[in-house]
């Protein structure tokens, strides 16, 4: 498909002022599925704890396309797209399930976790009175009409996947800046997983990425973080970025390694910016600092990783999530929260981030009113498309930061976006 | 002592494919291979299938679904998709009429 959207002006030339129509226009949007999902980048699809037998399969999505991630027989993980390839039906209903196989319901061709065409009925035809009728041609080959395979990359029980089988390793895509965050999180331990959030955001789906890019609204618009003392603006911090500005990781440490310290300390561990507010089950910020916060010389105590264009990856204190952006449509897009957990969890840490998740998810104390507010942009951008919004905070330019006062990863996307959606069309027949 | 059952005559039987009976409302297939007569139940042990439609390749049943197949002298499954064998039943062939021991 080619499509050339109408260009878009950005007022002041850099990406400090971003146009409405970036979030409303449907051709713009296949384009950035094309050039953004489809092409050149890794997408999230899942974590191996979530399959952990063979046969076990999970159906997520790249970009708007419908994919399984499953475990063949021999252990290995293979993401296959959820498209048969006979007459292109949408085959696998279930979210997750094991399966020795997957057979299309409309004419029971069958195929292996990895993708192979196992079977198709009548393929030599039907006899009838002495005599073959139809069948497949004597040249079908089974073996051309496979499952489209996405390349698979997985590192620390995080899965990634490509349509694009010429992409970059994951961890040229990640840049050394990300990985060392991502190795962090994901340092070997196996995951367990505690549980799902899933919720529909009828807003563009980039304002998740840049809501997570965006440090200066924490401590304004959730009073909840505040009130109870987990984001301060001026908490130790950083803002890095890889070499693109594509990725971003927001890196903050509340004061005592996050635990309150003086008179509050011993009450609740939280010390409130209004004092007289009070939890009424503490034990919603009963933080426990864990060893492997620390990196190199610091100890952060939240860790907002985006890993353009798909998920972000999420310590929150004690709270440890995926979060992915399922696009459907420039206007909404689905966010499905994988809160998990490490193996040698003792079963009070397991209850403390079980808590904590409390936070977060469509009606966390905190994540709530993130959907929110991109449900009401969405309504702003789509009634005016020709106007610009501001990302000006902390200058004009991109750059790392060791404070939070600033909306330079924003506009460090947006560069990047830029690039990416105004290079000159290839011959980019959509991908596999 | 077996019980023999005439289930069919000989003569309706051809290389290259089975027939279905349904001695006691049960569903078998026949298969003659090289002039000896085989039977199996006639459902496939993997898919809703029915083995008398499928191709006779050697001793082997290849199932017209998926392609699976199974040994017709024993009833073992030798491709996949299929992995579970499937029952053979004993034949006699006298006077022109196949038997089958359904004991």
């Amino acid at each position: 498909m080619s499509v050339s959207p109408d260009a878009l002006h950005w007022e002041a030339g850099g990406t400090s002022r971003i146009p409405f129509a970036v979030y409303t226009d449907e051709q713009r949007h296949q384009r950035e599925l094309e050039r953004i999902f489809y092409q050149g980048h890794w997408c999230y699809v899942g974590l191996e704890a979530e399959i952990p037998n063979a046969g076990d399969f999970k159906r997520t999505v790249v970009g708007e396309r419908s994919v399984i991630m499953t475990r063949a027989a021999d252990g290995q993980i293979h993401v296959v797209e959820n498209v048969c390839a006979h007459r292109g039906m949408r085959f696998c209903r279930k979210r997750h399930g094991n399966a020795t196989e997957f057979v299309c319901p409309y004419h029971q061709w069958s195929y292996q976790p990895d993708g192979t065409l196992q079977g198709v009925p009548f393929r030599r035809g039907v006899r009838q009175d002495g005599k073959v009728n139809g069948g497949m041609p004597a040249d079908f080959n089974p073996k051309d009409h496979g499952l489209t395979r996405l390349k698979v990359a997985v590192r620390g029980g995080v899965v990634f996947a490509s349509f694009d089988h010429d992409v970059e390793s994951l961890e040229d895509y990640m840049g050394p800046t990300i990985l060392q965050y991502f190795d962090r999180l994901f340092n070997g331990r196996k995951l367990t997983i505690l549980g799902y959030n899933r919720q529909r955001i009828p807003g563009n789906w980039k304002l998740m990425q840049e809501n997570i890019k965006d440090p200066y609204h924490p401590g304004l618009l959730h009073t909840w973080f505040v009130t109870f003392g987990l984001w301060r603006a001026d908490n130790r911090s950083e803002l890095r970025m890889d070499a693109h500005h594509r990725h971003a990781a927001m890196v903050s440490t509340r004061g005592s390694m996050g635990q309150a310290s003086g008179q509050a300390a011993h009450v609740t561990q939280v010390s409130s910016f209004k004092e007289s507010m009070q939890l009424e089950d503490p034990r919603f910020l009963d933080i426990v600092p864990e060893p492997w916060w620390q990196l190199e010389d610091k100890t952060p105590t939240a860790v907002m990783t985006t890993l353009f264009p798909s998920v972000i990856f999420q310590q929150q204190v004690n709270s440890v999530s995926t979060r992915h952006i399922q696009p459907d449509g420039h206007g909404a897009f689905d966010f499905v929260w994988t809160h998990f957990g490490f193996e040698d969890d003792t079963p009070e840490m397991t209850q403390r981030r079980l808590r904590q998740a409390n936070l977060f998810g469509p009606a966390g104390f905190v994540s709530a009113d993130d959907g929110e507010v991109i449900e009401f942009s969405q309504q702003a951008f789509e009634s005016k498309p020709q106007h610009r919004a501001l990302a000006e905070l902390g200058g004009r330019e991109v750059g790392e930061t060791d404070h939070m006062v600033t909306e330079t990863l924003i506009r460090g996307m947006y560069e990047y976006w830029r690039k990416v959606m105004e290079a000159p069309e290839k011959c980019d027949g959509g991908a596999a | 002592m077996s019980n023999w059952t005439d289930v069919a005559a000989e003569a309706d039987l051809f290389e290259g494919a089975g027939i279905p009976v349904s001695p006691g409302g049960r569903d078998i297939a026949l298969f003659a291979v090289e002039g000896e007569v085989f039977a199996t139940d006639n459902l496939c042990t993997h898919g809703n299938a029915r083995l008398c439609d499928g191709f006779v390749e050697g001793h082997e049943i290849e199932c017209p679904f998926h392609q699976g197949r199974f040994d017709l002298r024993t009833g073992e499954a030798t491709l996949p998709p299929c992995t579970q064998p499937i029952k053979v039943w004993p034949v006699k062939v006298e006077g022109g009429r196949v038997f089958l021991s359904l004991g």
